[in-house]
């Protein structure tokens, strides 16, 4: 067995939402003989993992290393398709563009797709960039349709995350991990009790008076990271970059034809989504308590969702915990990362907090190295997502004071770079644990107008004529299909049928 | 049309990495570029590194080059991998495959699998009988892999061993008919611009000036622009990669043309085995610290197994690379930017990796910080990563029967390995990267080959029962080897695919 007697056995898992949930299930289903208890604390409002609906493509894989089938936690758990973001006004002077989870055109010649269009928009002969993505223009019409189709065939280049209904979401994962033998304990946490010699967390006392001891700790109880922040307070902000500190959640009733796509649009100090689904729509106001009042705030969102607000705001501390994982406790979620809803991230980074531990599960000591290793990939995971984000901001034009600060102020270094390098000539770096594709990154930046300098030598073997007719039988291609797949809703439907029968 | 500037590039240098770089930038860049090649046949070429890795490839096939062809006209031969004899311990022998362990597919990479059976006891057979290249190598097998995934013998790749004498003029045809210019003659001085600092021209002994908007520096060791005209410092590797002499002596085939190279540990280095189609290449790599040039030709001589085809020839170098690779106009390519000993078969692609990043930031005439920043950013890390790699195969080792090998096990290391090697001895984990040349299958083959050996393993292979996932070892172990029994001989089809053309 491994490591001997030395082996973790013994796993308690703090936090009661979605995302404690999956952390227990998934750490019970997908490592042999490991005995986890959850103590299923509420989450708070501020555990955004927990309560953003909208999710990206990565929690399929996170269903399917689960065993969940697409019956379970896709249509009986009431969720829906996403394909997108519409991004609305971030750059004033520009239309909207949308952030679809798939390819933006093909390559051709030697080159990058992306090198043909930047050197066609130079000469103001380009179509929008995201009218050569077919899961954008799929999207864009209301219609929807899963993956499918060779390697290379329109179809087949993208990826959908969901919309979930969260209270029945959260109950499913709830069910399915009892299921898997998951005890939980429903008492809260009185005290986090540390080893004298080691400082590693011996027991949690639980306000029933009972006690709970385990050889590793997984804190999933949002940003006050009720555990891991026993052991230490180190905390990185990222509030100078991400310059959001409030939510405010609404909800309306459905529409009739609810689309795979949801809109972000810019505000005078922040902005808001608005996400359907066959159940209901949300609507939410992320926005800078500097810029404006809460009451403001109510106001608007109010007036833009037709409908009250859900609870009072939310506060956002942007930035990360220095290491998630220290001693025998690992923050997970919002307890090792804090951040603004955009880009619908914060789910993702805890699934992929969890597959992490699967694949790394130490010994009880939790050994220097292992951990060194873990917090290296989480760090620079999380780092890359705070990058994405502050794109939006960085390259946003609006005239608005937040949103001129926000414009004006020096992105982190690795940004800077990505920036830089892209201007030049529309390269982009590669690095380490980066949640989003090139597409994605190539997708917001061209979509709030950042063109590059110059074009890219690479793509002169082949004339701007013969580039532009290829862009032009892409888009055909792509306007061809559209038609001809069903809309979301009717998608839905069918499926909710085939599953029902 | 928008028009970029034509810049006009001198390459300084034949050589492989010269004719390498020019061959490249004329087919790929045509419009962009004019490419002028000095060299000088009086200077002879290292020609090391005749035995390459797989990215190789993806470089011809960019050129558009036929591989029957090339293959025929260098005498190549195929190669799975590199066989490393005698490192750990003296009777020792592991390949380092360019390929994966088990069937390529699955949760958690094969060899976790492997160490739980060897901590639980149990009886497998050695890792290397679970990788399809290794078991096609020892069998001197060879056939073209597979794409379908599904298949076993998908799981593998391959490089070539080849004449690199007959790689440059071969790529040289190929440059010229696209229109490389090239001039003969020894470079006498390099000419500067008094304000920039940007070399101007390079003259030669006729008294001819070559000028140029980018100088790309092929010119070996010598590093003739970015080492002695500009004066770029050279990080000096030595302490961890003490080897600073190569004799190279070819000799007949004797015994098999393998579809690897092999490398052979020795009392103070180690000697290279390459079989081509027409000769075996040998060499041996050593400090010349702890071990006499002389001493180090008899030995040579003694070890090879046909009758030597030339005398031996010997070569200097310095393990380490310059600063930074590109330097005001001025970019270092191959040797004049960098040495790494050929243990790992590296050199050809720490060139195709300089070539690959310059024609992605490829320059106007007004070079960016930002372009050769990135640049440097990029090749730093390939040989920074390499370097490590090759630091494992002497540092590893239980072997104390020499000084040489006294000094190597136990001198310091640099702290990214130590992190690397602590990770793998707690279980087996390798550290991953998006970038570098070699995959984790290399890694996990030289750490288990050179007897680093961890004390647990992923915890998700404990999950089959002991005795099913013994019967799924025992039937994949069944199912390579009649895939590596299924193929053809190595020799074989060399003979139907590539001849060695008579007259090349």
């Amino acid at each position: 067995m491994t490591g001997g007697d030395n082996a973790i056995r013994e796993l308690v898992v703090a936090g009661g939402g979605i995302t404690g949930w999956s952390a227990a299930a998934a750490l019970r289903r997908r490592l042999p003989g490991l005995k986890v208890t959850i103590v299923p604390v509420p989450p708070p409002a501020d555990a955004l993992a927990d309560r953003i609906a909208s999710t990206l493509p990565s929690i399929l894989e996170f269903h399917r290393d689960l065993g969940l089938t697409d019956a379970d936690a896709i249509v009986r758990a009431g969720s829906s398709f996403r394909l997108g973001t519409c991004f609305t006004g971030w750059a004033e002077d520009l239309p909207a563009y949308i952030h679809a989870y798939g390819e933006y055109g093909r390559p051709f010649g030697t080159a990058s797709f992306h090198l043909h269009w930047i050197r066609a928009a130079r000469r103001a002969a380009a179509a929008a960039f995201d009218s050569h993505s077919p899961a954008a223009a799929i999207a864009k019409a209301g219609r929807f349709v899963q993956p499918q189709g060779e390697e290379g065939s329109p179809l087949a280049g993208f990826e959908y995350g969901l919309q979930l209904n969260l209270a029945r979401y959260g109950e499913m994962m709830r069910a399915y991990a009892r299921h898997l033998g998951v005890a939980e304990r429903c008492a809260g946490i009185a005290e986090v009790r540390l080893r004298g010699a080691d400082g590693f967390i011996d027991a949690l006392r639980l306000d029933d008076g009972s006690e709970l001891g385990g050889h590793l700790f997984v804190d999933c109880t949002g940003p006050a990271a009720l555990l891991r922040s026993a052991l230490d307070p180190a905390f990185e902000s990222w509030e100078r970059w991400l310059p959001c500190d409030r939510l405010l959640l609404a909800e309306s009733p459905p529409l009739p034809e609810p689309t795979a796509l949801d809109t972000v649009t810019a505000m005078a100090a922040g902005w808001r989504w608005q996400a359907g689904s066959a159940i209901r729509t949300s609507h939410g106001l992320v926005y800078s308590s500097a810029h404006m009042r809460d009451d403001e705030a109510a106001a608007t969102l109010q007036e833009a969702a037709g409908t009250g607000v859900t609870g009072g705001p939310v506060p956002i501390r942007a930035g990360r915990r220095v290491q998630p994982w220290l001693r025998n406790c690992v923050a997970v979620g919002d307890a090792a990362v804090a951040m603004e809803p955009l880009e619908w991230g914060n789910l993702h980074l805890a699934h992929s907090a969890i597959d992490r531990i699967v694949s790394m599960m130490p010994d009880r000591d939790c050994g220097a190295v292992e951990l060194w290793d873990y917090n290296r990939q989480a760090e620079a995971e999380a780092d890359r997502m705070r990058d994405f984000l502050t794109l939006h901001y960085a390259v946003s034009r609006r005239p608005e004071p937040f949103w001129q600060e926000a414009a004006s102020v020096e992105p982190p270094a690795s940004l800077a770079h990505t920036l830089s390098l892209f201007r030049e000539r529309g390269r982009l770096p590669i690095y380490e644990e980066e949640t989003f594709s090139r597409d994605s990154w190539l997708a917001v930046l061209l979509g709030q107008g950042v063109i590059p300098e110059r074009t890219d030598p690479l793509i002169e073997t082949v004339p701007p004529n013969q580039a532009d007719q290829a862009m032009a039988k892409m888009r055909e291609t792509i306007a061809a299909i559209v038609p001809t797949l069903p809309t979301h809703a009717a998608y839905l439907r069918n499926l909710s049928r085939q599953f029902a029968r | 049309m928008e028009l970029g500037e034509v810049v006009n590039i001198v390459v300084v240098g034949g050589g492989t990495a010269g004719w390498m770089t020019a061959s490249a930038l004329v087919k790929l860049l045509p419009e962009r570029c004019t490419v002028h090649l000095v060299e000088s046949e009086a200077i002879g070429i290292v020609g090391v590194g005749e035995a390459t890795l797989p990215h190789i490839r993806a470089f011809n096939e960019k050129l558009g080059i036929n591989e029957a062809d090339f293959m025929s006209r260098t005498r190549a031969t195929f190669k799975l991998g590199i066989e490393f004899r005698n490192w750990a311990r003296i009777g020792d022998s592991y390949i380092h495959p360019f390929g994966t362990f088990g069937s390529g597919q699955g949760e958690i990479d094969f060899h976790q699998y492997w160490l739980r059976m060897q901590h639980e006891g149990v009886d497998v057979p050695p890792l290397e009988q679970f990788s399809t290249a290794c078991m096609i190598a020892r069998l001197n097998r060879f056939d073209l892999p597979s794409t379908d995934p599904q298949r076993l013998d998908s799981t593998f790749g391959y490089a070539y061993q080849f004449d690199a004498n007959l790689f440059a003029p071969y790529l040289r045809k190929l440059a010229e008919e696209l229109g490389a210019k090239r001039t003969e003659g020894r470079i006498v001085a390099v000419h500067r611009d008094g304000e920039s600092g940007d070399v101007e021209s390079v003259e030669l002994e006729s008294g001819e000036r070559i000028t140029g908007d980018l100088f790309v520096d092929c010119s070996g060791f010598v590093s003739l622009l970015l080492g002695k005209a500009l004066g770029e410092p050279f990080q000096d590797w030595s302490k961890w990669l003490p080897a600073d002499t190569a004799v190279a002596m070819p000799c007949r085939t004797e015994t098999a043309v393998t579809p690897y190279t092999s490398a052979i540990a020795m009392d103070s280095g180690w000697r290279w085995r390459i079989p081509l189609q027409h000769r075996t290449g040998n060499g041996y790599v050593y400090p010349s610290a702890f071990l006499a040039d002389e001493d180090a030709a008899e030995a040579l001589v003694g070890a090879v197994e046909g009758d030597p085809i030339a005398g031996p020839r010997f070569l200097r170098f310095k393990a380490g690379r310059r600063e930074r690779s590109w330097v005001h106009n001025v970019v270092g390519v191959g040797l004049a930017a960098g040495f790494l000993e050929p243990l790992e078969s590296t050199s050809i692609y720490l060139i195709q990796a300089a070539i690959t990043a310059l024609l992605e930031l490829f320059p106007e005439k007004g070079i960016s910080d930002t372009d050769r920043d990135e640049f440097n950013r990029l090749v730093d890390l390939e040989y920074d990563r390499i370097r490590d790699f090759l630091i494992i195969h002497y540092k590893c080792t239980e072997r104390d029967d020499t000084e040489f090998w006294n000094y190597v096990r136990t001198m310091d290391i640099p702290d990214s390995l130590e992190e690397k090697l602590d990770l793998f001895r707690r279980r087996g984990r390798v550290v991953k990267y998006r970038e570098g040349c070699f995959l984790d299958a290399s890694w996990i083959a030289v750490y288990l080959g050179q007897r680093v050996f961890p004390h647990g393993h992923d915890m998700r292979a404990d999950a089959p029962p002991t005795d099913a996932l013994a019967r799924d070892m025992a039937v994949l172990h069944k199912e390579i080897r009649a895939t590596a029994e299924r193929m053809p001989d190595h020799v074989g089809r060399i003979q139907s695919y590539c001849p060695m053309a008579t007259a090349a």
